[in-house]
């Protein structure tokens, strides 16, 4: 338990350290989902399979750049546990990719929402 | 000159009711965080004066948590310093890891806002009188009293040594703060471009971070490999002891590594004399041999003792092993004072094995604001304390071991899949991103 509750404070106070870019980013994102979901014809199924797609690759890449960004490399992994972090990493970078991809394809492919063909698969 | 901040109008949770208001992007991790801590909140009413000596981390961790789980306590904390530095973050400044402004903080962010503050430094102890004297001449009075007040780096053991020469003539040492953190690397950074002859030494006596002048001796092959210059260098390690660390299987597997990397250690061999001008470092076996090397690059960690105000105190060690540092006399499992039982210790100040790093202080404060809480509450200390205590060792960059041991000399990983002397990316990531919010969660009291 008190591993699980220094996870959380570590988490909390890297979330500190970074809050003025979760603010902006989190903007963002509100307005990219309030952007689909307010036009009303956004295609959130057909693009879904494209967003997955681009997020796990996304996440595969995280496999090479997040080493890189934290001053090491994929070729330091030494044991199951530091293949899990990154593992772990990359799958949490490819999941924020996916939240932002996602509203931002279901918009995009549906650019004139006078398009009849738009929004059936909503 | 000394501001006091009291805030008896403060609402008892106003530290925390402003952690959770910056918390406002955040609200799932605020709302947990707070509803733990109103658990342990304010469920002992008293009024007795606690005196906590010295703001590191220690102190600052120690007046969060009695602020927050007393009620009706005066909390004073004597210390004059304004600015907070992360120690742990030293090495990854002085390894060129880290920009400088990393490690700084100020301790106003970090102190609750119902301790009063005592701008001033301690100068002794009178336990007898339950008397606190600082240097502006105040005489403090206490019912309760915990010295955290750190340690003292004894340069002036080392003949011809000065500290404001660190980075200049291949003179560093990452001890004495962030400025000589930043020297370090910058002559670190001048040597490994055209390599050479590097001596890196260690004392006799306890250190804090006995892990640093390891990561310092790591780190420097690692730059120099990496600026192409290893062939050409030549990388002495001299030791005071007959080791290089406490812990046998790290100090094994250390020696093994440094045999591979071309590091050859001198045992019994104390830096006792430097001229920083001509380069020259004298080194002292225990049978006062001495004998002179020159140098490119030097890296010097200074014998470490308690500050003079304990070292001269009543409180100090009177016999024994930990008599001759000064260090505070307190029993090993409770903090506890031997012979004053008002008082606790906590962090680098105590004459206990092993053990002066923040991760001690991350596991011995809640424990000594229990046993405190507890006498305070007439009864006896409940807590026992194993002397856990945490060695992230840097290798290279990107990769480290995370050492973990208690009192014993026994590695005790605080999750059972981590193997200690594994080369790693986690630990590596560990110190690198995850150690100081670690650390700044410890300082808040919440872990």
């Amino acid at each position: 338990m008190y591993e699980i509750w220094l996870g959380l404070n570590i988490m909390f106070e890297v979330a500190l350290t970074v809050l003025p870019w979760l603010l902006g980013a989190l903007a963002v994102w509100i307005a990219l989902v309030a952007a689909a979901l307010l036009r009303g014809r956004a295609r959130w199924r057909s693009t879904l399979p494209a967003s997955v797609m681009i997020g796990a690759t996304i996440a595969a890449l995280g496999l090479w750049f997040v080493p890189l960004m934290t001053k090491s490399s994929i070729y330091e992994m030494g044991y199951w546990v530091d293949w899990a972090n990154l593992i772990g990493l990359s799958l949490a970078v490819g999941g924020v990719a996916f939240a932002f991809i996602w509203p931002l394809l279901a918009t995009v492919a549906c650019p004139d929402s006078g398009d009849p063909s738009c929004g059936e698969s909503r | 000159m000394n501001r006091t901040t009291t805030g008896a109008a403060a609402p008892p949770d106003a530290g925390r009711r402003r952690f959770v208001l910056k918390a406002g992007a955040l609200p799932l991790a605020a709302a947990a965080l707070s509803a733990s801590s109103r658990k342990a909140q304010a469920s002992t009413k008293t009024s007795a004066h606690i005196v906590i000596a010295g703001s590191g981390l220690a102190g600052v961790a120690l007046a969060n948590r009695l602020t927050r789980e007393l009620d009706g306590a005066k909390v004073t904390i004597i210390d004059r310093k304004e600015i907070h530095n992360y120690q742990p973050g030293y090495t990854l400044v002085a390894t060129g890891i880290w920009p400088v402004d990393k490690v700084s903080d100020r301790n106003a962010d970090l102190l609750p806002g119902r301790v009063e503050w005592i701008k001033d430094m301690v100068a002794g102890f009178d336990p007898d009188a339950n008397t606190v004297l600082t240097e502006g001449g105040q005489r403090v009075r206490y019912d309760y009293l915990v010295v955290a007040t750190g340690l003292h780096l004894d340069y002036a053991q080392i003949e011809g040594m000065d500290v404001s020469a660190i980075g200049a003539n291949g003179l560093t040492s990452v001890y004495p703060g962030p400025q000589a953190a930043q020297a370090t690397w910058l002559a670190m950074d001048a040597f490994r471009r055209q390599g050479g002859e590097a001596l890196m030494t260690l004392p006799a006596t306890p250190l804090k971070c006995a892990g640093a002048p390891l990561k310092m001796t790591f780190m420097l092959v690692d730059r120099l490999r990496e600026a192409g210059k290893q062939a050409a260098s030549k990388v002495n390690f001299h030791s005071a002891l007959d080791n290089i660390f406490s812990v046998k299987p790290v100090n094994d597997d250390v020696l093994r590594r440094w045999t591979e990397l071309g590091v050859p250690v001198t045992f019994n061999s104390k830096l006792v004399a430097i001229d920083i001008g001509a380069r020259r470092a004298t080194f002292e076996s225990p049978e006062g041999e001495r004998q002179q090397l020159g140098y490119d690059f030097i890296h010097v960690v200074p014998p470490m003792r308690a500050p003079d105000a304990v070292k001269n105190s009543p409180l100090a060690w009177q016999d024994g092993p930990f008599a001759a540092g000064g260090w505070l006399e307190v029993d090993k499992e409770t903090l506890r004072h031997r012979r004053y039982p008002n008082v606790f210790g906590l962090g680098d100040v105590n004459g206990t094995p092993r053990g002066k790093t923040a991760a001690t202080i991350k596991k011995s404060a809640p424990l000594v604001a229990r046993n405190l809480i507890d006498v305070i509450a007439g009864g006896e200390p409940s807590q026992r304390f194993d002397g856990y205590t945490s060695c992230p060792l840097l290798l290279r960059e990107g990769s480290a071991l995370l050492v973990e041991f208690d009192y014993e000399g026994r590695l005790v990983p605080s999750l059972p899949m981590i193997e200690p002397l594994q080369d790693s990316y986690f630990a590596w990531l560990m110190k690198y991103r995850l150690l100081k919010p670690a650390y700044m969660a410890v300082a808040k009291g919440r872990v």
